[in-house]
């Protein structure tokens, strides 16, 4: 019985697969809250129908997946344009997508990739080297090309959970592939296969190149930041702190007064922008890394 | 014309009612409720109405009422809370906005004109 339901998600998931995420999860919650209640409560007062009839009944009743989905893509059709401001990308005026921001769960993903990826880059900087190398030096032993068999196989598994990490936190989808598309191939032929795969060298590139990219997205997150802070909280730095704005050796130039709100201001612009940047950068990232990880 | 065509036209006609009155009818059924519902208990109530006169009503589809409601949601003229239940998956239970109330007030009025003209016209008053 729950086997029917789960079926009839999923057909339901696949008639809609075009649609918006936010549609698709919207119609699965309420097909499965629908589907599940009526079999329920059908169950308590019919009499002798079995499970399947039952179950075929209430799907009837509900509608083929089909149709379903036609109704959830009317409506989101005819509602689009009304209620366009929920973080559909191109809507709304100059402004309100500048300030938008703020609210974008996908920017703040965005912030937290760029921060998070120094760490990652290290790690796969340093795998990636070590593995190289001790590949190369085992290479005369007779364990060497088992040993890099092992070490290709790790990347592609890093790989695979880079292109997770970049598909949660920035929408960008990264097609799962298998590592292996013959499974009845022996060893030697699937190393073969994996030493011949472009996608492995590209990976290695890739696992190579984010520690540098990933100080680059680092160090300006955090300096647009900083900066971003030092103007909007300059009253206390001045105030509170006593810090001048600039220092050049003996010579300290403090903001004026009316220029407070002023500096508040641009340092709360600077944060948006920030996000923005942010936001984008990932988004060029997640294509550089679709074409490096998976095509 | 075929007799397929007119099979066709009707349903094309009722599915175009239909779409046209979900929104009417789930705010009266919800506005009517004393408690907030969950989609299932909405579509019995529908589908209840619809079998209680001498002639079968409309048959709503109650997938396709399910859109409707969070259209209406988001809108305004509807709110919800997802509460879990006995056994199965949360439910979403829908009750009606003040801005809802005055949204099926005006549609009711609309509605009531719309069916009288309607009525006249098929049945040949003269007095309109």
């Amino acid at each position: 019985m729950s086997d029917m339901i789960d079926r009839y998600l999923e057909s339901l998931r696949l008639a809609l697969r075009d649609a918006d995420p936010a549609t698709v999860r919207d119609a699965l919650a309420d097909a499965e809250e629908h589907l599940r209640s009526a079999i329920e409560s059908a169950a308590g007062q019919s009499s002798g129908a079995s499970e399947e009839e039952l179950a075929a009944m209430v799907v009837e009743e509900y509608g083929t997946p089909a149709e379903v989905a036609q109704a959830y893509r009317t409506i989101e059709q005819h509602t689009a344009p009304a209620f366009a401001g929920q973080g559909r990308p191109g809507s709304g005026s100059a402004a309100r997508r500048f300030f938008g921001i703020l609210g974008e769960p996908r920017a703040y993903a965005a912030l937290l990739y760029c921060l998070f990826s120094l760490v990652t880059g290290i790690v796969y900087f340093t795998w990636a080297v070590t593995g190289l190398s001790l590949s190369a030096g085992f290479a005369v032993m007779i364990f060497g090309i088992p040993f890099f068999g092992l070490f290709l196989l790790s990347v592609r598994g890093l790989a695979l959970v880079e292109g997770r990490i970049i598909e949660a936190l920035s929408g960008v989808r990264m097609p799962r592939r298998p590592i292996f598309e013959r499974r009845d191939a022996g060893a030697w032929r699937r190393f073969v296969a994996l030493v011949g795969d472009r996608r492995t060298w590209l990976s290695i590139a890739y696992l190579v190149l984010q520690m540098p990219l990933g100080i680059l997205y680092f160090t300006l997150t955090v300096t647009f930041f900083a900066v971003s802070a030092s103007f909007i909280l300059r009253p206390v730095l001045e105030y509170w702190f006593g810090l001048p704005f600039m220092q050049f050796g003996v010579t300290t130039y403090w903001t004026p007064t009316w220029f407070m709100p002023v500096i508040m201001v641009i340092g709360l612009l600077l944060l948006i922008i920030t996000m923005h940047l942010a936001k984008m950068a990932v988004r060029l990232h997640a294509r550089y890394a679709k074409f490096m990880l998976v095509r | 014309m075929q007799l397929q065509d007119v099979e066709a036209a009707a349903r094309k006609f009722e599915r175009e009612i239909k779409s046209g009155t979900a929104a009417l009818v789930l705010l009266g059924v919800i506005s009517s409720a004393r408690q907030p519902m969950y989609g299932y208990q909405i579509t019995r109530i529908i589908d209840e109405r619809a079998h209680a006169g001498d002639e079968p009503g409309p048959r709503f589809k109650q997938g396709a009422l399910y859109p409707v409601l969070r259209s209406l949601e988001r809108s305004g003229a509807l709110e919800s809370s997802v509460e879990p239940s006995v056994a199965g998956p949360p439910r979403r239970y829908y009750s009606i906005t003040s801005a809802g109330e005055e949204v099926l007030g005006r549609w009711t009025l609309i509605w009531d004109a719309t069916r009288d003209l309607v009525d006249d016209i098929l049945k040949g008053n003269d007095d309109v």
